[in-house]
């Protein structure tokens, strides 16, 4: 069996010998995502909403998610001044990670589609830093996020999309609680 | 005037994971492309995943200790290729130790009773052709967790190159399948520390997997018990399917996968629990290591 193989010492695990630090890539813009979402609309109608308390509890209670936001983005996809849908940008934040997703939905609430429009995955502190949070949420610009482009494809620990799930059903709480 | 060539990079939440999916080509094809890429990853998920009693495997799982079950062919292709690894790895490559599982709590719902440790070591399921089959015996139950994912990602590459993309790419977290004449660099996490690489390869027409690190475990159908010995592993194949389903082989046989991975075109590398990476002779050229 030996002739198969051979071996090397693993660089020791204190030392990041080749950090994969921000693991980050911006997939799509809002715009992007939209007209993927809903190629017919002339146009998206920004409705962004701010929460009421009431809207709040009753977000959590249809959803079992906590709201951490003191709103939502919601943009109305129309043709003509006909309703075809919504799109709504949301993100989730895990333990290593924060993404940015569009929820596209049937004027009666069912998912359309989703799309990630932004990944970034992290090990570092800096996930918990409001202000750098700040920078990032509800934005899509191209220069917030400082990226090695050259490390686009990794293969190892697969990191689980169940935070994008509790969020999505969050999103379909916000539906049925200010939209229908 | 339009570009004869363009690119796209997209990525959804598919299969509990994130599926990431580029493709180069004719810009008027891409975005049909990638998102019949993404319609057959998700048709893949709707099939085979344990979580949903409406999939073909819950159906299996309900029904086939009665008698045979009929599946979509797609189904059928996977359980015949996780027949082919069971042989070939001689019982070590099974897809019947989801009640081992489902005593860990891994999988949901209660396990069916018996002794699986004193089961007998052939597959639990036989092929009948028409793509039917049927368990051998009362309480199997197959989870496809360990080959599903990257018969998805093949199936995705196909879509790509039948809607005329020139080069694709989709990444099933860290289930990653190219082709096209370029290569794509891939790093390799290093299980013990996620931030940090073990080193990179490129790939050109052809698949890679890894597993550890994570919290998805790989049961030793010998012990019907958590596979520790081996931190991570990484394959290389000729398919993704191959790739995924030999990563679990690997942590569980370690270097004694050898004429499995040399019988199916396939190389590897692993980190042993002592800390050493072991590499197939094939690869020990290709891997750029890191320092």
């Amino acid at each position: 069996m030996k002739r198969h193989w051979v071996t090397w010492a693993a660089p020791p695990a204190i030392v990041v010998s080749i950090a994969v630090p921000a693991h980050a890539t911006q997939y799509l813009t809002v715009e992007q995502a939209q007209k993927l979402a809903f190629p017919a609309a002339t146009r998206f109608a920004e409705a962004h909403v701010v929460f009421k308390p009431a809207d709040v509890a009753e977000i959590e209670r249809r959803s079992g998610e906590k709201v951490r936001t003191r709103g939502q983005q919601v943009w109305r996809a129309l043709v003509e001044d006909r309703l075809v849908g919504f799109f709504i940008v949301d993100y989730v934040i895990g333990k290593h990670l924060v993404i940015d997703y569009g929820v596209a939905l049937e004027p009666d609430g069912r998912v359309r589609m989703v799309e990630i429009l932004e990944y970034r995955e992290s090990y570092g502190g800096e996930i918990n830093s409001a202000s750098w949070l700040g920078q990032f949420v509800g934005k899509t610009s191209h220069d917030a996020l400082q990226v090695d482009r050259d490390i686009r494809n990794i293969s190892g620990a697969t990191l689980s999309s169940h935070h994008v799930t509790e969020g999505i059903r969050r999103v379909l709480a916000f539906y049925e609680t200010c939209l229908r | 005037m339009r570009p004869a060539s363009a690119s796209a990079r997209r990525a959804r939440p598919l299969l509990g994971t994130f599926v990431e999916i580029a493709a180069w080509g004719p810009p008027g094809v891409l975005d049909g492309a990638i998102d019949a890429a993404f319609a057959a990853v998700a048709q893949v998920h709707g099939l085979m995943s344990f979580h949903e009693p409406s999939s073909d495997l819950g159906r299996v799982n309900r029904e086939a200790s009665r008698g045979a079950v009929t599946v979509h062919p797609w189904t059928s292709a996977v359980l015949r290729a996780a027949l082919d690894l069971h042989r070939v790895s001689e019982g070590l490559f099974d897809i019947t130790v989801a009640p081992v599982l489902q005593r860990l709590g891994h999988l949901p719902g209660r396990a069916p009773g018996g002794h699986p440790a004193e089961a007998p070591r052939d597959a639990g399921f036989e092929l009948l052709g028409a793509d039917r089959l049927r368990f051998r015996r009362p309480g199997v139950r197959i989870d496809l967790g360990g080959i599903a994912k990257g018969f998805a990602v093949d199936r995705a590459l196909d879509v790509l190159r039948d809607h005329g993309a020139k080069r694709g790419l989709i990444n099933a977290g860290g289930d990653l399948a190219v082709f096209g004449a370029a290569g794509e660099r891939v790093w390799l996490r290093d299980p013990r520390r996620p931030a940090a690489s073990l080193g990179h390869v490129t790939i050109r027409n052809e698949a890679i997997a890894s597993s550890g690190g994570g919290r998805a475990l790989v049961v030793d159908p010998r012990r019907a018990a958590p596979s520790l010995g081996i931190r991570g592993a990484t394959v290389l194949a000729p398919s993704c399917l191959l790739a995924d389903a030999l990563t679990k082989l690997v942590r569980i046989a370690g270097e004694a996968a050898g004429p499995v991975l040399e019988r199916y075109g396939a190389s590897a590398l692993f980190l042993s629990a002592g800390g050493l990476v072991h590499v197939t002779r094939d690869w020990s050229t290709r891997v750029r290591r890191a320092s």
